[in-house]
């Protein structure tokens, strides 16, 4: 085929999806889709095949393929122009409960020739948690409505007794219905647009151009590969639950063109719901892959071709029914999206060519705050602090990460502002800003992460409550990169103001930082907690991970962190080797040089002596 | 003659064969093809505190430093509990 026509329907393949994402984010109504832009849309084959990989949480490119398929399967003989199916089952392709799929297919003259997909986190999906990020359920059973595929709209008709049937099992039907809407008037979107491409063009040329684009993907993916060093790389990730300590563990072998994934020695399946399934893994190593190896390839059934996953039944990264996985997105996927991320970019960074394109990992400590409670219009919210998109940039080779830089699965992901979020709930912010020391450390400095607190206000029931699915406290999971540091945890803190002392009754309004925040401090991570009256809720989390040894960021770098409030002073000191005068503010490079060959010496001295 | 196999360590060829060495020095580390961490200078400390105020995890996980024995250059740092092995990477020649 001509390259002109082949370079023009690859771009509209483009369009199609981005035209689709944003029918998906003018219909629906909550910050998660509008703001955080926790969604996804794709086009792939006839026969399911992933075609265009669009934008939003890339976990979800493979997995909706997955879905497409499942449909095929279970639909054979009863596949209609027109249709639209709901899929959300996690043991068939979904990754949680809450992220349903719907998937519609294209046909042109009778013949089904595509499939497009998309996903929202919908507003509830009545698990026993509300908004279904659900840590008190141990089993699948509890996490919700969970459909293997089902048929929502028949020729173009909805199947009003199929979405009453869902609604009446998930709270706020009313915002459902519009979750639902939207990935309707998505598909009819994505489907009105492929048909009118292939009107233009005419069918067999539309689709030798997608058979073409999927064959240049695999050329180009295999190309890079090829060029990119033999070997093995080593990832491990540790995850806290509840004082119980889970492991994904990664060993990443590149061999010529090819790559295997192997996550052998991940721990077995837990019985809280960080669990994955293996849909969800192969989502979640593809998230960084697609980023970090194909940014000037397209994601398609191509990409996927060379790449080989292992994992063992039965464990957290491939679990088996009916094993939770409501958390799984900020979980086990997290973590396989983590692992998976280190080892590309070991790889990277063994390459000269490709050096630049390596980088530390990024918001590996991803987790869950579901606010749910009467709001100050009288009506029910739910909803997600949307900050949990607002992770770190991990360091490059050649740079510091991106504070507040959002995440490597969701290259389009943000978060709300403060007064969409005041308005929502009824809450008021105290403070939302970058964290001080939350960068992991090195020549360059992992991203800065953030924290904020929360108090009640203009509470009809004198607050609300939340859902935290907060596992990151205890370990750093943002590694770094050829020495440089992880990331700094998270921190999930509960303020208790005491209501019975009224020497310690003081309104938090005014409090600056936490430590100027009157009460008792809790940490607590896991499961549904009170916001009420005077008490306040302060969330802290990481950075992204450092790159190379900090005593050889250069001082003046150090010196402008540390008055920015990026780094703390006894950081300078004690991590970077850099002296500070403390009457000027600037480095004393004398000092500084004889403090970092102190710090150097004492590796090798208390190696030694170890 | 060497060639890098990260961005801290290359292959040197040496009087005893071909040798994982430090870049920033040349220091020979370990014979190529061999797990060279082992060979690293290696000091573990609490993660708890490690990299500034932000650091308030577990006191018992681990920064793993791998650093040169001959110029003290960090070649590597990894997270670990108490007993695991080191990761393993390896590039092949």
């Amino acid at each position: 085929m001509d390259p002109i026509t082949f370079s023009i329907i690859r771009h509209r393949l483009f369009r199609i999806v981005d035209e689709a994402v944003i029918t998906l984010k003018h219909v629906s109504g909550s910050a998660i889709t509008n703001e955080g832009h926790d969604l996804m849309v794709s086009l792939y084959r006839a026969d399911g095949s992933l075609l265009m990989g669009g934008v939003g949480f890339l976990h979800h490119l493979t997995s909706a393929a997955e879905a497409c398929k499942a449909i095929i399967r279970r639909f054979a003989g009863q596949i209609h122009e027109d249709d639209v199916y709901l899929l959300n089952d996690p043991y068939t392709a979904a990754l949680h409960t809450s992220d349903i799929y719907l998937v519609a297919p294209i046909h042109h003259e009778g013949k089904l020739v595509a499939w497009s997909a998309c996903f929202v986190h919908v507003y509830d999906i009545g698990a026993m948690n509300p908004g279904g990020f659900s840590p008190d359920s141990q089993d699948i059973y509890t996490e919700g409505i969970s459909s293997p595929g089902i048929k929502l709209v028949d020729r173009g008709e909805l199947r009003q007794d199929v979405l009453d049937t869902l609604l009446n099992m998930v709270r706020s039907p009313e915002m459902v219905s519009l979750d639902m809407r939207s990935m309707i008037a998505c598909n009819n979107v994505a489907k009105d647009r492929m048909q009118a491409l292939i009107r233009k063009y005419g069918y067999p040329t539309v689709d030798e151009a997608c058979a073409t684009l999927i064959e240049q993907s695999e050329k180009l993916l295999r190309a890079r590969l090829a060029e990119l060093p033999d070997g093995q790389w080593q990832s491990r990730q540790y995850m806290d639950v509840k004082g119980e300590t889970a492991k994904v563990c990664l060993t990443m072998t590149k061999k010529g063109e090819s790559l295997v994934f192997d996550f052998t020695g991940s721990s077995p399946q837990s019985k809280y719901s960080i669990n994955c399934t293996k849909w969800a893994s192969l989502g979640g190593l593809f998230a960084p892959l697609f980023p970090l190896l194909c940014y000037d390839i397209t994601w398609n059934e191509g990409v996927i071709r060379p790449i080989t996953m292992i994992a063992p039944e039965g464990t957290i990264v491939n679990c088996t029914r009916p094993a939770p996985v409501s958390v799984a997105t900020v979980g086990a996927i997290q973590s396989v999206n983590n692992a998976a991320c280190a080892t590309i970019g070991k790889m990277l960074a063994a390459s000269e060519k490709y050096r630049k394109e390596a980088t530390a990992v990024w918001h590996a400590n991803h987790f869950a705050v579901f606010m749910f409670g009467r709001n100050q219009r009288g009506g029910q919210a739910i909803g997600i602090l949307t900050e949990t998109f607002a992770g770190a940039g991990g360091a490059r080779t050649f740079a510091d990460g991106v504070d507040v830089g959002g995440e490597i699965p969701n290259p389009i992901s943000r978060m709300a502002n403060v007064e969409t979020m005041e308005s929502t709930f009824p809450l008021r912010y105290l403070f939302r800003r970058r964290r001080v020391d939350s960068g992991g450390p090195g020549k360059y400095r992992g991203g800065l992460g953030m924290e904020i607190a929360l108090t009640p206000h203009d509470a009809p029931d004198g607050g609300l409550h939340y859902v935290v699915s907060g596992k990151g406290s205890k370990y750093s999971m943002s590694e770094g990169l050829a020495g440089g540091y992880p990331g700094a945890p998270n921190r999930y803190i509960w303020v208790h103001n005491d209501e019975v002392d009224p020497k310690r009754n003081v309104d938090p309004s005014f409090a600056l930082s936490l430590e100027e925040m009157p009460g008792r401090q809790e940490d607590i991570s896991w499961g549904v907690f009170p916001l009420m009256n005077k008490d306040a809720l302060y969330v802290a989390w990481n950075g992204g991970g450092g790159f190379g040894d900090p005593l050889d960021r250069d001082p003046e770098q150090v010196r402008t962190d540390v008055a920015c409030r990026f780094i703390s002073a006894e950081a300078a000191r004690d991590v970077y080797g850099v002296a500070i005068g403390p009457a000027t503010g600037a480095p004393d490079l004398a000092a500084t040089k004889a403090l970092r060959a102190r710090l150097r010496n004492a590796r090798i001295q208390r190696s030694a002596a170890e | 003659m060497s060639r890098p196999i990260s961005i801290t360590l290359e292959i040197r060829a040496g009087d005893k064969g071909d040798a994982i060495a430090c870049r920033a020095c040349g220091h020979a580390i370990a014979p190529a093809g061999t797990p060279w961490k082992r060979h690293a200078a290696v000091r573990e400390i609490s993660m708890n505190g490690a990299g500034g105020r932000a650091y308030t995890g577990a006191p018992e996980s681990l920064l793993r430093q791998f650093s040169c024995p001959g110029c003290g250059a960090l070649l590597d740092s990894e997270m670990a509990l108490p007993g695991e092995p080191f990761l393993d990477d390896l590039v092949r020649a």
